[in-house]
């Protein structure tokens, strides 16, 4: 399945924070390639106004990419009561590791927590595994 | 006597694990948080000994290993972080004898910290005055419950110190600032959570300073002046201050000035200190044992003749990599495919690869060499630093088949 065919469903551009999750380090603990690290990994929590944006229902995959990426993860309403329209949340992680851009202006040091993405809706579509990130 | 073990899940290095053992494993570890358990129970997924894909002995993989880097013109040697410090030495050697650039993780997370530490720019403290004393604690960008799940329950908030009877309930304030309300802010409390925008730590900075100066803090988001003064009031207040500094802030400041501005006015009004919130067990200890011998804490490149040191950005694992000035790696304990930004990492995956660690990673599914380790703290012993800088002496748990880094780096050192 393509790409293609998701064309008309709206894309939108948020910013993403990355942040560590106890239970997705526990998964990594055991086993980089075991399904939950996957699971509790390729995840992307959105705002309920960005999930009204974006025509999708909870629970439904999403395309986030940018220049630096493509990745193919779940869209969860975030817990957050605050609002944070704008402003996506992701783990850290190889997923989230593959948008982050690789400029450092020089220092050394990307932006692992605070880089720029674009979201669409791509119900049905595989998400995409650790080995399909290399 | 019950017999207590180090946990080696981050730099808590917590020392008061129990552990069951059946049949030469680990069956149960009591006492440890639910990472620390994982850790030291062992992953399910254990590294092959391997060259070009094809099972091997590690008399063999370690000749390869050692070609590689003799061969090599300008080797990369990083990780760290989850090794002893005896094999950090030994990583520093090889480097020396290799003219390899050395780096750790350091360079993309705590590094500025550690390196203001080491030289006497900020103040710090031990976790165990923390336990003891602290009665206003900061979380900073800083999320232990996620990243050092015992921080609260061991040092920071919850336990009765010595000149804290009283714990959380009365004796300690906790305040979390962060741009998202994380696990610890929610234990903190709602009106002790400061939610600021994204990248603007530094201009809350200023805006504390010129509050705890008894000036109007303006900022540029319009955060509520009052909640900022209030703040302030507190921060005034306390005995025995400390900020813990996580990577949401290290992150969001382009230089420490603010910091180093704000930790001088918090110590002409009171008395603070400052605690990096170090994730991997002994990256603290591979900064002081690389500062001890070239005065610098990480990213350095030495030169093979004359086994001077250059130092610097340039230098960082990222640079070198996406600059492409090296040709070979060895990474030690570490699996920079999954944690560096993935266009750096594809370079990484282009050159001949060198992989130590008890655990299969991304890493070595595009390593030339896997050379499967023994897990540190549990399956070996040896020395680590906490992320106080106080050190710490790691107990075997259980024996293995498997060499130790230590013992696999001392052959690569005598191969080459
Ligand atoms: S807090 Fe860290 S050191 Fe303590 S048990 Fe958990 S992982 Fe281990």
């Amino acid at each position: 399945m393509g790409f293609g065919q998701f064309l008309s469903s709206p894309e939108i551009k948020l910013k993403v924070v990355t942040f560590r999750d106890v239970f997705q380090n526990t998964a990594q603990e055991s086993s980089r390639f075991g399904e939950d690290y996957c699971k509790l990994s390729a995840v992307i929590k959105l705002d309920p106004k960005d999930i009204v944006k974006l025509s999708i229902k909870e629970g439904e995959t999403v395309i986030v990419k940018n220049k630096s990426g493509k990745v193919v993860v779940k869209a969860e309403g975030s817990e957050s009561e605050e609002s944070h329209t704008g402003i996506a949340y992701m783990v850290n992680s190889p997923w989230s590791n593959a948008l982050v851009p690789d400029e450092t202006g020089g220092s050394g040091v990307p932006s692992f927590k605070d880089f720029e993405v674009s979201v669409q809706g791509a119900k049905g579509e595989r998400i995409t595994s650790l080995r399909d990130i290399f | 006597m019950t017999e207590y073990y180090v946990c080696p899940g981050c730099a808590l290095l917590c020392d008061d694990i129990e552990v069951e053992i059946e049949d030469g494993k680990v069956t149960k570890v009591n006492s440890a948080c639910r990472k620390g358990v994982a850790r030291m129970k062992g992953c399910s997924d254990p590294m092959e000994c391997t060259v070009d894909d094809e099972k091997t002995d590690v008399d063999a993989a370690i000749t390869k290993a050692a070609d590689i880097l003799r061969e090599a013109k300008d080797p990369l040697i990083f990780g760290h972080g989850n090794s002893s410090s005896q094999a950090q030495q030994l990583s520093i050697d090889i480097a020396k004898r290799t003219g390899a650039y050395l780096d750790d993780t350091s360079s993309f997370c705590q590094g500025p910290i550690i390196e203001a530490i080491l030289q006497d720019k900020l103040k710090t403290c031990t976790l165990d005055d923390i336990r003891h004393k602290a009665d206003v604690i900061v979380f900073w960008g800083a999320d232990p419950s996620n990243s050092h799940p015992r921080h609260l329950s061991r040092y920071s908030y919850f336990p009765r110190g010595n000149e804290r009877q009283r714990g959380w309930e009365e004796d300690r304030t906790a305040i979390a600032i962060d741009i998202r309300k994380s696990d610890t802010a929610e234990i903190c409390g709602q009106s002790n959570f400061y939610r600021i925008p994204m990248a603007a730590d530094a201009e809350f900075m200023e805006a504390l300073v010129s509050a705890l100066s008894g000036k109007v803090p303006k900022t540029s988001f319009d955060f509520d002046k009052k909640k900022i003064l209030q703040l302030a009031n507190v921060l005034k207040k306390a005995k025995f201050g400390v900020i813990c500094v996580g990577l949401g802030l290290v992150y969001s400041l382009d230089e420490l000035e603010p910091l180093f501005i704000l930790m001088d006015k918090l110590n002409e009004v009171s008395s603070f200190h400052l605690l990096p919130m170090v994730g991997q067990y002994n990256m603290r200890g591979f900064n002081q044992n690389l500062f001890d011998k070239t005065g610098y804490i990480n990213r350095v490149k030495f030169d093979g003749e004359d086994n001077s040191v250059k130092h610097g950005a340039d230098f960082s694992v990222i640079e070198s990599l996406r600059n492409r000035s090296v040709d070979a790696a060895l990474i030690i304990g570490s699996d920079p495919l999954s944690s560096l930004p993935l266009s750096v990492a594809r370079y990484l995956a282009e050159i001949p690869l060198i992989t130590i660690d008890p655990c299969r990673n991304l890493t070595a599914t595009k390593s030339t060499v896997t050379i499967p380790c023994a897990l540190s703290g549990v399956e070996a012993g040896g020395t680590a630093m906490r992320m106080d800088g106080v050190e710490v002496e790691l107990k075997k748990v259980i024996d293995t088949d498997n060499l130790t880094d230590e013992e696999i780096l001392r052959r690569i050192k005598e191969a080459i």
